[in-house]
């Protein structure tokens, strides 16, 4: 369906993506990396906002730059920052995008109240955006990117300024798409895409690192992530013998969650790995680096 | 594609500050207009003058015309009981005191008396005025004034010698014997297309600058360009802006054209003139009177001269869309026109005088608008070359065409941040 092929992109010196290889087809693909690893990249890429700069990206065989319009026409989109005319309504602007979209005005009204719906915003179609909190104007996103009904929908950290209860309406929404077309969520939260992805993406030194799923990701670290408590004293020592996931204070001591490539000590309680492990194994040193 | 195109349009119509400027505009033409109107029943004089003798001027109309006022002259000096020979013998010896001798009545007479004998003296002066001109020596004049030497004199002697021949065509055709308001006297050819023209073209340059920058920058300064240019319409969109920009460059222009010559046709009857040539020899208000390259009537030179001014507006919105597509911000565009504006119209100033290069470098679209008022004419010193302004013009269509095609094309292939 939808093919990266040997993508790379440079803009002089720098390297942004390199010699990136990837097959979509139906479902939802979790693009996960920390801020700056070529997310975003990527996705402009797929949505033909920028060019490889070696390789192409094809869609059915055909590569999406020379399909131009018949390509666009099957995609949805919403970019990282999504921009809005502040003096619009939703409405206003969904139907403005809409005609570029290629959409006709009667349909775009139907397809606009359906939508706005859709994303609970139905009491406000008609009021100006600039009073609208960061959550609804993600959600006039989400919105516009399904105008045309999209064959690939492709959604860059959309979850951002989304609160617990929009993230999980969102997901039951983005599972529900996800059954007939292309769905790719770029995102650094993990719980994000954990539970709902049918492949996870990673990318790591412009490279890429995984596509497989949550389950096949997480047996890489199989029986390398343990659990033991361990006094405060010894917590500096430990953090520089081992790769630490997660702390948790508990009746004085410390929960350690963390990686161990060995042979394991008596006391420490082997554990499933989660995504989460992985992810926070996989970027310790861009992660710690951005502390 | 239309839908589209009536949405980009809509950013400009709906910008309060363009909607303000087109306003303060408007209405500081017609205070100008207003303003400067205290002569308008004077040259209705003209208008009577024609009415009776006709637009050409011949030896039997003036004689008519000659007559006519020796029976208002009869008639004042019956009512000053004197013997004048001209009205302004009797305007001359005039006293403070006396002006309270006559009626309103009897003053308006004495006014329009002394108004036809300007028209008449004038006319009179117009066969000895034409045969002390010298063009070739005028072009001489030129070159020593301007201290040109080398391949430029030489160019700019040769074009005098074609505009001498035109000259002496003109005056076999009786061109310049055609009635039309005084130019000494009221300066109206330089009021229309000096002040009036260069109002309408500098506040039009403004505004639509400004407003095809904000329909080409739009997307980038909200930041939906992201959004926008992934649609299905993707960058093709730009072309939409291209003719959204034009469609409002129009309005602008035909409202702004419309209201102030308008006004300035309400306030001033033009109505018997439209006919007479525009090198009339009353159409004279300097040195040198207007000497027009073909024979064109007021009306055909007003045509042309609105036409003219219509074409190059619009080049500058293909430039502006050249610019603002490359530098994606509305004020550095603007400013970029703005100095590139000032650049073009220094251009010749920077050239040697000996060079032709001095006369191809002043066929730039700001030197063409801000002397609109010598358009066609071949009394307009450096400009004077016949081909100036289809030249100009084509030549900068073409240049406009292949930057703003580049600046697209280059648009359709780059990266979007």
């Amino acid at each position: 369906m939808l093919v990266v092929k040997d993508a790379s992109k440079r803009y002089g010196d720098f390297t942004a993506l390199q010699q990136i290889n990837l097959e979509f087809n139906t479902g939802l693909y979790g693009l996960l990396a920390p801020n700056g690893a070529g997310k975003t990249t990527l996705i402009k890429m797929l949505a033909t906002l920028i060019t490889p700069s070696e390789g192409e990206i094809q869609y059915n065989g055909k590569n999406i730059l020379e399909m131009d319009e018949q390509y666009r026409e099957l995609l949805g989109f919403l970019p990282q920052q999504f921009g809005y005319y502040k003096n619009f309504s939703p409405k206003q602007y969904m139907l403005y995008l809409a005609a570029l979209k290629g959409i006709g005005k009667k349909e775009a009204l139907h397809k606009i109240n359906e939508l706005l719906d859709k994303v609970a915003l139905s009491d406000v179609v008609n009021k100006k955006m600039k009073k609208f909190s960061g959550g609804m104007i993600q959600r006039v996103g989400i919105a516009q990117a399904l105008l045309n009904d999209p064959k690939i929908l492709i959604l860059d950290e959309p979850t951002a300024g989304l609160d617990p209860k929009e993230r999980a309406r969102f997901r039951h929404l983005l599972t529900e798409l996800a059954r007939d077309r292309l769905v790719i969520i770029s995102t650094h939260i993990v719980s994000d895409i954990e539970s709902i992805a049918n492949e996870v993406i990673m990318i790591k030194n412009k490279q890429l690192l995984y596509k497989d799923s949550v389950e096949e990701i997480c047996a890489t670290l199989n029986g390398n992530v343990f659990e033991t408590t361990i006094d405060f004293e010894s917590l500096k020592a430990f953090r520089k013998k081992f790769v630490l996931l997660s702390e948790k204070q508990e009746y004085g001591k410390i929960i350690v969650r963390f990686i161990h490539k060995g042979v394991p000590e008596v006391e420490w309680i082997s554990v499933p790995p989660q995504l989460e492990d992985v992810f926070l194994y996989e970027y310790r040193d861009e992660i710690e680096g951005e502390v | 594609m239309m839908l589209i195109i009536l949405n980009e349009c809509k950013k400009a119509l709906t910008s309060p500050i363009l909607i303000g400027l087109f306003i303060v505009f408007s209405a500081f033409n017609v205070f100008v207009i207003i303003s400067s109107s205290d002569h308008k029943e004077e040259l209705k004089m003209l208008n009577e003058i024609i009415d009776q003798y006709g637009r050409d001027i011949t030896d039997n109309s003036l004689n008519r015309f000659e007559s006519d006022i020796q029976i208002d002259l009869a008639k004042l000096n019956r009512m000053t009981a004197s013997e004048f020979t001209s009205v302004y013998d009797f305007l001359d010896g005039l006293r403070f005191e006396d002006q309270e001798k006559y009626s309103d009545e009897q003053w308006l007479f004495i006014h329009r008396l002394q108004l036809k004998e300007m028209y008449l003296n004038m006319a009179k002066s117009i066969d000895e005025s034409y045969e002390a001109m010298d063009i070739k020596k005028m072009g001489e004049a030129e070159i020593e004034k301007y201290l040109l030497s080398g391949n430029a004199a030489e160019t700019l002697l040769h074009e005098y010698e074609k505009l001498s021949e035109r000259f002496e065509e003109m005056v076999n055709n009786g061109e310049h014997k055609e009635w039309f308001f005084a130019g000494k006297a009221y300066f109206m050819h330089s009021f229309l297309f000096k002040t009036v023209f260069l109002h309408i073209i500098i506040e039009s340059l403004l505004l639509i600058v400004l407003t095809t920058s904000l329909i080409t920058t739009y997307e980038f300064e909200s930041k939906t360009h992201l959004v926008a240019y992934s649609t299905k319409r993707g960058r093709k969109l730009m072309k939409d802006k291209l003719f959204a920009s034009l469609a409002i460059a129009t309005t602008i222009i035909v409202f702004l054209f419309a209201i102030t010559l308008g006004t300035f046709f309400s306030v001033f009857d033009y109505s018997h003139v439209w006919k007479t040539s525009i090198s009339s020899a009353f159409n004279w208000e300097y040195n040198f009177p207007y000497v027009a390259w073909w024979d064109l009537s007021v009306g055909t030179f007003l045509i042309g001269v609105i036409a003219l001014v219509f074409i190059v507006l619009l080049l500058f919105v293909g430039l502006t869309f050249a610019i603002s597509i490359a530098v994606k911000n509305s004020y550095i565009s603007f400013f970029l026109i703005a100095a590139v504006f000032v650049l073009l119209w220094l251009l010749p100033s920077f050239m040697p005088t000996s060079s032709t290069l001095l006369f191809v470098f002043a066929y730039t679209l700001p030197t063409l608008l801000l002397a609109i008022r010598y358009s066609f004419m071949g009394s307009s010193g450096l400009i004077l070359f016949e081909n100036f302004e289809w030249m100009t013009m084509s030549c900068w269509t073409i240049i406009t065409i292949v930057v703003g095609f580049m600046s697209y094309k280059r648009f359709l292939k780059i990266d979007i941040h």
